[in-house]
């Protein structure tokens, strides 16, 4: 009997330890962009469950809060449109639009969701922006000294409304992030111990790669490489906002998708933004919203706002290539090699 | 001699089989493990530990790298790479021969040369854009 038992231990240490660090790999394509997931070291029933229970999750997530296809956001927007209340039987979108109304306090109304009016003039309420022509002067400014804002919106217990009928909400910004932290509550309740999770490239690290950090490529704005590599600790997650994946070209004019509020045109002073963001109950949220301030605020605003925001770890890279990245951040990546390092600057802290 | 092995198996106990039995499985799988090694698809070289360059695999050419000593010259053919020639006494590197698999490396320590089989590996986990 105790022969027995040995041989049973023998063999399970055996057979476990011979098992190679196998990673699950699931993908779908959800809010018109690729999602990611890759679990480490699990059997491949519970890796399969928890990634479709996770992109079950981002699906519902994508149809309720959709800027332009029919959702509750779209409702809630005709309703301000019509200069109606509207009833929200939902507590979580309350909850996600009270969130939004602070994000944009907090970030100096450069991450707005109250623009969707804009958005759309833009060409970019659609799944594959062809809008040809630049929208109207006077549109834009019509729109813009309307000072859409979140803070128009007032909710008292579930009934919201809006003084400004201009106010169209665009979760665009906060959707991912949003997403990104719900994953985490899928893969902790489901027990996983390590995963990393990629919505359209915003990125959460939960757990380790094995023995290792996992480790993430950051995209180069116009070459097909990455610039930099760079471990995500357990817990951290990485946003970035950049001309290059939506964006529409019109006389060799390129217009991002980020639009600046405060002028009603296309942010354009940037090729991306990058902010790493310490483990938080909201890290998703954070990574998402947080590159926008950076993207859009012109080059002597952009050091304030990270500072007012709290971001430590960010990069930078302007219109003209030249690169300015936080000191933090360039303690914790490696820079790629064909980088000119000419171009960078490290922002000391201060 | 019969009576000595029929002898030696009176002391060998249950335990002592399985072991021996363990040990023969380790060494089975092992040798089919190491025998199994991902093809390598690039080679680098490495001049004082900074990796000088990267070649793939899929063509013939012969390199020449001066090393602190003198001159070494690697060649890669077939899919596979070795030391051709080298400065050094002993000619350890280039009595390696030809390798082709991930991970496998020749290093030439006089000359401070060395090379290294790559797999298709990514250097990292996912992009962030």
């Amino acid at each position: 009997m105790r022969l027995n038992n040995l041989l049973v231990y023998f063999l399970v240490v055996f057979f476990v330890g011979c098992s190679d660090n196998k990673i699950q790999q699931q993908e779908d394509y959800i809010f018109g962009t690729i999602i990611g997931i890759k679990i480490y070291n699990e059997t491949k029933i519970k890796a399969e469950k928890t990634s479709r229970e996770i992109f079950n999750e981002f699906h519902r997530l994508h149809k309720l809060l959709h800027p332009w296809e029919k959702s509750l956001i779209t409702d809630i927007n005709d309703a301000i449109f019509k200069g109606k209340y509207i009833t929200i039987d939902n507590e979580e979108v309350i909850s996600i639009i009270k969130d939004a109304k602070n994000l944009e306090t907090q970030t100096q109304n450069y991450f707005n969701p109250a623009i969707g009016k804009l958005i759309k003039l833009w060409g970019f309420h659609s799944n594959d922006f062809n809008q040809e022509v630049i929208p109207k002067e006077e549109e834009i400014e019509r729109l813009v000294l309307l000072k859409p804002s979140m803070n128009s919106i007032k909710i008292n217990d579930k009934i919201l409304k809006s003084n400004k009928k201009n106010v169209q909400i665009d979760l665009g910004g906060y959707a991912k992030g949003y997403a990104l932290d719900q994953a985490k509550k899928i893969l902790n309740k489901n027990d996983i111990k390590n995963a990393l999770i990629n919505i359209g490239g915003n990125i959460l690290a939960f757990g380790k790669n094995g023995e290792k950090y996992w480790k993430v490529g950051i995209q180069h704005p116009r070459k097909p490489n990455v610039i930099a590599t760079i471990d995500l600790k357990p817990g951290w997650a990485i946003g970035t906002s950049g001309d290059y994946q939506r964006y529409i070209i019109i006389d060799n004019v390129r217009y991002s998708h980020l639009i600046d509020p405060k002028t009603g045109y296309p942010a354009s002073n940037s090729q991306s933004a990058t902010v790493l963001v310490p483990p938080s109950e909201n890290v998703g949220v954070k990574s998402d919203v947080f590159s926008k301030p950076l993207f859009i605020a012109n080059k002597k605003n952009k050091m304030a706002v990270a500072k007012a925001l709290n971001i430590n770890d960010f990069i930078i890279i302007m219109n003209d290539n030249l690169i300015f990245i936080s000191k933090s951040m360039n303690d914790k990546i490696i820079w790629e090699e064909t980088i000119d390092k000419k171009n960078i600057t490290i922002i000391e802290s201060s | 001699m019969i009576k000595k092995i029929l002898q030696l198996l009176k002391v060998v106990k249950p335990g002592d089989c399985l072991l021996i039995s363990l040990f023969c499985i380790l060494v089975i799988v092992s040798i089919g493990f190491f025998w199994n090694l991902p093809q390598g698809e690039y080679l680098e070289i490495y001049k004082n530990n900074k990796l000088l360059t990267t070649y793939t695999l899929n063509q013939k050419i012969s390199k020449k790298i001066d090393g602190s000593k003198g001159t070494t010259e690697i060649i890669i053919n077939d899919g596979r790479a070795r030391f051709s020639s080298s400065p050094c006494s002993k000619k350890y590197c280039i009595h390696q021969a030809w390798i082709n698999k991930a991970n496998q490396t020749i290093i030439c320590i006089p000359n401070k040369i060395s090379i290294s089989i790559v797999g298709k590996e990514k250097k990292y986990d996912s992009v962030n854009y």
